[in-house]
């Protein structure tokens, strides 16, 4: 039994290492210059998901037969004083295990899919190498033990999912609606590392098992109550909040739906959608130290699900539509957790994911699918479910129509009382900033369009 | 062979004018370049060699200039930022004058982190405020802001050193502070720094801001004898700069003024480091300033290699470059994540040294570097998504990138991400200087 820990250590560092080795295979074709072919990038990314998810399954099978409920794998120490270190660190427990478990089996579809559905795409090298930028931070933030490790996935994950939203680049709205999105993300980034910054305050350190003890997920020690707690629990709730679009981050969601079939289904119908989801479930103790943050979680899951219901309902497209449909049900999976049922949330999760990875993958062929349908029998088929909307007054339901249409007007709320008014003031103070540059030169500046497009000097 | 017995310092001081002064007999420019570049390959290794033996002859002592450990490991840094730039710069626009001003650039870095008397210190920063004025009088562009910004620098700053040692510290520290703080670019004082890069060649305005000559000054003559409130009160400024500066980047149409903005904010996080005078905040900013300084070189390095072939861009518009150039693309985005400590870069491990430092001085100190780290990032992203995505134009050319940018960009790839596995040694002895720059004595428990 001796054995088991080393082997565990060995297993845990197989699942880290080979979406590195994916990425580094590409950072070193790119290095030397090399355009690698479309089956060679095929066979890497097979052969790096399923080493990870053979090591995983092994893992997990070790950790049964061992009976070990945890174990933990530091790769780096920065401790520069006891109260002042950061660490790189894993875990694998349950909710390690079976998140990255999941992440490994759906991006070892995704992978399989998207060779066959992006074959001779302009963008197919840049579509695997965001992949595999993808797998190394899910990969990361799944068996992180430190709130650094899990910062650093995060980011990784973030970064990955709105280059793959301006995927299409030429075209333009998808860079500019991956812009919106990284918005989002940034903003709510800095509530994750406030958190970070203040576990380092109330715990002397970065790691999970200082804030909730040594007891394996979803045990955990009983933890001193003090408001501390609970602003680190709101500044993870918001972290949460704009990874899994909750409301009111929610405005993202079908803006992210841009980029290619199989970056929206891993992305935003199974894995980042969830990451929020995974990241309450992690810190879920910290939740249980405060009534009122856990019933703050369970009212933003239940507004988040209602919301997503009723924007889903008026959704033209099967993207939007299925986005949505994914946005209720992760509504009510972070309800679950406000209301402390984890391994309940766990499998509503996992099973979520799965089947919306299904969906989204089959959107395309059900399309054509359906196209052959109308043309066989003549006419669409007819829907004949009533909808319970229209039980409701005339007036009440244009409102709702309205609402639905204009997502909650949760966009133009920020345009309106966020971008407008920042980009306003940073223009007016760089206006003023060249006036008077321009009054001590004596000269006047020349906006860069109308300079000279090939100047003497660089 | 004992390495430590060479006279690797003075080397290293005089290997730039020896360059220097071949270069002004050379005429041919591409022979300019390649005598510059060997001379820099020499120095660079002169400085690995310095930077490798400090903890073998435990530093290198002349009179007034000396090898310690805040300075040892600046050196390969310094050099390494100079190599960048002579690379980046294409060859149809290398001139003699060009090489010799990064030569003598390099000297003035390495005898600004090595000088110990600070007088000589004060007259080195002084004329290295020179070089961009020649090279702005050259090219007859306007030079009143930049000469006015650093005339007042140079007077605050003698006057300041005077004060301090006829006893009135706390005018004279004032005064130092107030004079780093304008060649530090910290708002409000840090108007010439968007105008250089605007007036400036590229090169010349980054060779002069990406030292952070200022930090070394900051480091030589503020500390630990400045007075607290001042101190403080810098450290608040330099948030303030590092909130506008990001909030400036993001807005900014003209490429090179975003990338103006984007070095305030990032690095005025350097210089806040050094202001708040705690251990943990020190130790974060010596690492900061490898980092900062390496990174945004870098990303200067993307940019200028695409001005050079599409000239000087804007950002209001998507210009769809990233087929033409996507090694250039792809080193844009990486190097500008590593200016605002992405995950796996250099900047990584300093930005969170850095945060995790801010909580001694509160919450809203981390809120607001926070903040300046989200604009910043933003800023970065818009610029990316501006200058390579959208249609692409159709060129009759090709502009692949060339074998010297390969060469770059495969050493930037290099610093980037090897640099992000900053061992754990280099931090803790960052944290042993900065200790005994406070002369704070180190607790028992630490390291």
């Amino acid at each position: 039994m001796t054995a088991a820990p080393t082997l565990l250590t060995a297993l845990g560092l197989a699942i880290v290492a080979a979406p590195l080795f994916l990425l580094g295979s590409f950072f070193a074709a790119f290095l030397v210059d090399r355009r690698l072919s479309e089956p060679t990038t095929g066979r890497l990314v097979q052969a790096s998901v399923v080493t990870g998810l053979l090591a995983a399954l092994a893992a997990a099978v070790v950790m049964v037969r061992a009976g070990i409920a945890q174990h933990t794998i530091v790769l780096g120490d920065w401790t520069i004083t006891p109260s002042y270190h950061l660490k790189l660190a894993f875990v694998l427990d349950l909710l390690s295990l079976a998140y990255v478990i999941l992440a490994l089996l759906l991006c070892g579809i995704i992978g399989a899919f998207s060779t066959r559905y992006l074959h001779r795409e302009r963008g197919y090298s840049r579509f695997f190498v965001l992949f595999a930028v993808f797998l190394v931070g899910m990969v990361t933030a799944s068996l992180s033990d430190t709130v650094e490790t899990l910062f650093a996935g995060w980011e990784m994950v973030g970064l990955s999912s709105v280059l793959l939203i301006a995927f299409f680049q030429e075209r333009p709205s998808p860079p500019r609606n991956g812009l919106r999105v990284w918005i989002v993300y940034r903003l709510c980034d800095v509530s994750l590392l406030l958190a970070a910054i203040l576990m380092h305050e109330v715990n002397g350190g970065g790691d999970f098992d200082h804030l909730v003890g040594q007891s394996a997920w979803p045990a955990h020690d009983p933890l001193p109550v003090s408001p501390h707690f609970t602003l680190l629990g709101v500044l993870f709730v918001i972290a949460a909040a704009g990874k899994s679009a909750l409301v009111p981050f929610s405005g993202w969601l079908p803006r992210a739906m841009e980029g290619p079939t199989p970056s929206s289904a891993v992305f935003y119908g199974a894995l980042s959608v969830h990451l929020g989801a995974f990241l309450l479930l992690r810190i879920s103790p910290v939740l249980d130290s405060s009534v009122w943050l856990s019933a703050f979680v369970v009212v933003i899951g239940l507004i988040t699900s209602a919301f997503a219901y009723v924007a889903g309902r008026v959704q033209t497209d099967i993207k939007s539509a299925l986005a949505f449909a994914s946005l209720t049900q992760v509504g009510l999976i972070i309800a679950e957790i406000g209301l402390g049922f984890r391994y309940l949330a766990l499998l509503h999760l996992l099973g979520h994911a799965c089947l919306r990875t299904l969906q989204f993958l089959r959107a395309p062929s059900l399309l054509h699918d359906h196209h052959q349908l109308e043309n066989a029998i003549g006419s669409r088929p007819r829907d004949e479910a009533v909808l319970w909307e229209q039980r409701l007054p005339l007036p009440v339901q244009r409102s709702l129509y309205r609402l639905a249409l204009e997502r909650g007007y949760l966009d133009s709320m920020l345009d309106r009382y966020f971008a407008r008014p920042f980009v306003a003031f940073f223009r007016a103070l760089d206006r003023q900033e060249e006036r008077l540059a321009d009054a001590i030169d004596g000269s006047r500046t020349v906006p860069v369009e109308s300079r000279d497009v090939h100047p003497s000097r660089p | 062979m004992n390495v430590a017995a060479l006279p690797l310092l003075e080397l290293a001081l005089l290997l730039p004018w020896v360059g220097a002064a071949t270069v002004a007999f050379v005429r041919n420019p591409p022979a300019a370049a390649r005598f510059s570049l060997a001379f820099l390959i020499l120095l660079l290794t002169a400085a690995g060699a310095i930077a490798l033996s400090l903890g073998a002859t435990g530093g290198i002592r002349n009179r007034t200039f000396a090898i310690d450990e805040v300075s040892a490991p600046m050196l390969p840094v310094l050099v390494l930022l100079h190599l960048l730039t002579l690379l980046g710069t294409s060859k149809a626009r290398v001139t003699p004058a060009l090489c010799i001003r990064i030569l003598l650039s390099v000297f003035v870095g390495l005898a600004v982190v090595t000088c110990q008397d600070p007088w000589l210190l004060i007259a080195i920063l002084a004329l290295a405020t020179l070089l961009p004025f020649w090279e702005l009088r050259s090219l007859g562009k306007p030079f009143r802001v930049f000469a006015l910004y650093m005339s007042a620098f140079v007077v605050f700053l003698g006057i300041g050193q005077f004060l301090v040692g006829t006893g009135n510290p706390a005018l004279g520290f004032g005064l130092i502070i107030l004079a780093l703080g304008i060649r530090g670019g910290i708002v409000p004082l840090h108007g010439w720094v968007p105008r250089l890069f605007q007036n400036a060649t590229y090169g010349s305005a980054m060779l002069f801001v990406l030292p952070l000559m200022e930090v070394a000054g900051a480091i030589r003559l503020l500390l630990p004898g400045a007075p607290a409130a001042s101190l403080n009160a810098a450290s608040i400024a330099c948030l303030v700069t590092a909130i506008y500066g990001g909030g400036m980047a993001i807005v900014q149409n003209d490429v090179r003024r975003f990338y103006a903005n984007l070095c305030l904010s990032q690095t005025s996080l350097v210089l806040y480091g050094v202001m708040t005078h705690t251990v943990n905040g020190l130790t974060a900013a010596l690492c900061l300033w490898v980092s900062a300084s390496l990174s945004l070189a870098a990303l200067a390095f993307s940019i200028r290699a695409i001005e050079a072939r599409f000239g000087r861009l804007s950002l209001d518009r998507h210009h769809g470059h990233y087929e033409q150039v996507p090694g250039l693309a792809v080193s844009f985005l990486f190097t500008g994540l590593a200016c605002v400590g992405f995950p796996g870069t250099v900047g990584f491990l300093p930005m969170e040294l850095l945060f995790a430092g801010s909580i001694d001085h509160g919450l809203w100190v981390s809120f607001t570097l926070a903040i300046a780290a989200m604009l910043n990032g933003i800023a970065i992203l818009r610029a990316y998504f501006a200058l390579f995505t959208g249609r692409r134009p159709s060129m009759s050319v090709s502009l692949p990138i060339t074998r010297i940018e390969r060469v770059g960009v495969v050493i930037i790839a290099l610093i980037v991400f090897a640099g992000a596995w900053l061992p754990p040694s280099i931090v803790a002895s960052r944290h042993r200087v900065a200790e005994s720059l406070l002369g704070v004595t180190p607790s028992p428990g630490d390291h």
